[in-house]
């Protein structure tokens, strides 16, 4: 078997075991009792520790939600040159959508924030999750397309 | 002097900076400068005669969808932290060649200065955020930006309808980034004097740091070639699904103007290019108007001495290359005085009307078509103007000259 399809099945193996233990990790074993309730109080962890894991995934999420805010806020603020006369005139309502994205980021923001204040399990769960989905499902996807694409190309490494 | 000439696509095929690459680096070597030069792919043509070249990788997918990613590529993906970020990034639709290219250049010049020292970076609008760090390195570091992407967003923007194309458009142009980092870069230079109020005005970089320089391009290529030539041919050359180059404007003039008057695309048409295609269809002009698509160089030095007017009817230029190519082959223009226009076509070589004016347009064109003789002293007055003004050993040696400056202005500056 050629060394990169190798490669592509375990990048496919370790991307898809990596992201069920995180589920399992994140929304059965934390969540076994229902949501509200775990078995470890975040209000008894020290501190700084506390902080040091909830200051970079805190700002990881705020920044795509700031992208998120940016795009919206440049839509709807940007003043551009009249589309030329040869578009067709479309309904556009972009400008509403990208209001309702701004509003949702701003809210999804306040609550991250607030959430991480109380020191909420999930305000900092959720976003690491999130993150850390989006990267091993990029993994998993090269992986994929690595084993289902059929190579034009010696593989005798030449 | 020993320069380093960074650029994240080298080839001079793929797009502005590798023909500013391969051009600018040949006449500083012919000016005794000794050139390094760094390279994404596609890479450059061979350049080794008078450079030394680092070529650093990249992984070239934007807009390529995963599946039909070539598979020595796929391979790469997840080879370097850097190719990886390259795919995740152009997966949410982020353009990333320059931050990826500007991480890579900083590495690989980490190590190449181990065993030489280079007496300034010249960076050609990558403007990554590594560039920044680059800085440590104590070499001063200059970028040539032709014109802030702010001029191409807009325009993107402008023809995108609903939230999703807008989204991407606003991804893919890096200008936090390129606004962070220009107001860092010791020294900007730009092909047009109102380039510098266009770079304030798009990233707040102070004007005493930028420097005009006129681009440069081949006068020995684009030459007449002395075929005849015919009447009432005009000519457009440029991308047709840029809005910037106000096309509708040039297609309204030419329904004011008589039917025998025809105009050339040089461009794709259908099916490849619609949108112009589409506004020559409802406007009824199919008969007088053509496209070309692709052609080779010499093919395009025919075309711009058979033909025999020039038009650019754009909306903002950061330089104007075609008035220039053509100008080079003796061909009259007829442009609008939008961006660096103005700056590069004087009244003796062509005639300059004001943007988004069709009318204007039309009585220009008319008025040239009219007088031979005009177009001839035209022509021959944009020989001239080209040679003295945008040739790559006169472009070559104004760089020299920033460099020097930024050089001096550096070392008092330590």
């Amino acid at each position: 078997m050629p060394r990169a399809k190798i490669w592509g099945i375990l990048a496919v193996i370790v991307s898809a075991g990596l992201f069920a233990f995180s589920v399992y990790a994140v929304f059965f074993i934390a969540g076994n009792d229902g949501l509200n309730t775990l078995p470890v109080d975040l209000g008894e962890i020290n501190t700084l520790t506390y902080f040091s894991v909830a200051v970079p995934v805190t700002a990881g999420a705020l920044f795509v939600l700031g992208t998120g805010f940016w795009i919206g806020w440049v839509i709807l603020s940007i003043k551009v040159v009249p589309p030329m006369p040869e578009i067709v005139e479309k309904k556009d309502n972009s400008k509403i959508k990208a209001l309702l994205l701004c509003i949702s980021t701003a809210l999804l923001a306040a609550a991250l924030v607030y959430g991480v204040y109380v020191r909420s399990f999930w305000a900092l769960a959720i976003p690491a999750f999130v993150i850390s989905a989006v990267v091993l499902g990029a993994v998993f996807w090269v992986g994929l397309a690595i084993i289902t694409t059929r190579s034009t190309l010696p593989t005798d490494g030449k | 002097m020993k320069v380093l000439l960074c650029g994240y696509r080298g080839n001079p095929y793929s797009g502005g900076q590798g023909i500013y690459i391969y051009n600018l680096s040949r006449e500083l070597a012919k000016l005794g400068v000794e050139v390094d030069v760094m390279v994404g792919p596609p890479y450059p043509d061979p350049l080794e005669e008078w450079a030394n070249v680092y070529k650093l990788e990249n992984l070239n997918i934007w807009a390529i969808k995963s599946k039909d990613i070539p598979v020595e590529k796929l391979k790469r993906v997840l080879a370097t932290p850097w190719n990886f970020a390259d795919y995740l990034l152009t997966r949410l639709h982020i353009f990333p060649e320059m931050e990826t290219f500007s991480f890579r250049a900083f590495f690989a010049l980490k190590e190449i200065l181990k065993r030489k020292r280079y007496d300034i970076i010249h960076d050609i609008q990558s403007l990554g955020w590594a560039t920044v760090p680059m800085k440590g390195y104590g070499i001063p570091i200059v970028t040539t930006v032709h014109h802030p992407l702010t001029k191409d967003r807009e325009a993107d923007l402008a023809g995108n309808r609903g939230l999703w194309d807008k989204t991407t458009t606003i991804l893919f142009y890096p200008l936090i980034m390129q606004g962070f980092v220009i107001r860092r870069i010791d020294r900007v230079i730009t092909s047009f004097t109102e380039g510098v109020d266009e770079l304030w005005k798009a990233f707040r970089v102070k004007k005493k740091n930028v420097s005009v320089v006129f681009n440069g391009m081949d006068v020995d290529m684009f030459r007449n070639t002395g075929e005849k030539r015919e009447e009432n041919a005009l000519l457009f050359v440029g991308n047709t699904e840029d809005s910037k180059k106000g096309l509708i404007y040039l297609f309204e003039a030419m329904k004011m103007l008589p039917d025998h008057i025809t105009l050339t695309i040089v461009d794709d048409g259908p099916p490849k290019k619609l949108t112009a295609a589409d506004m020559i269809k409802k406007m009824g002009l199919e008969r007088r108007i053509k496209f070309t698509g692709k052609l080779t160089y010499e093919q395009l030095v025919s075309m711009y001495s058979r033909k025999t007017i020039l038009i650019m009817s754009s909306l903002f230029e950061g330089f104007g290359l075609p008035a220039v190519e053509a100008m080079s082959c003796k061909t009259p223009v007829v442009v609008t005085t939008a961006g660096s226009l103005k700056e590069v076509v004087t009244p003796d070589c062509g005639i300059l009307v004001p943007p988004k004016d069709p009318a204007a347009l039309k009585d220009a064109i008319l008025r040239l078509l009219a007088d031979k003789k005009l177009r001839k002293k035209m022509g021959e007055n944009g020989r001239k103007r080209a040679v003295e003004n945008f040739s790559w050993p006169v472009a070559a040696k104004n760089t020299l000259e920033v460099y020097r400056d930024v050089i001096e202005e550096y070392g008092r500056g330590r």
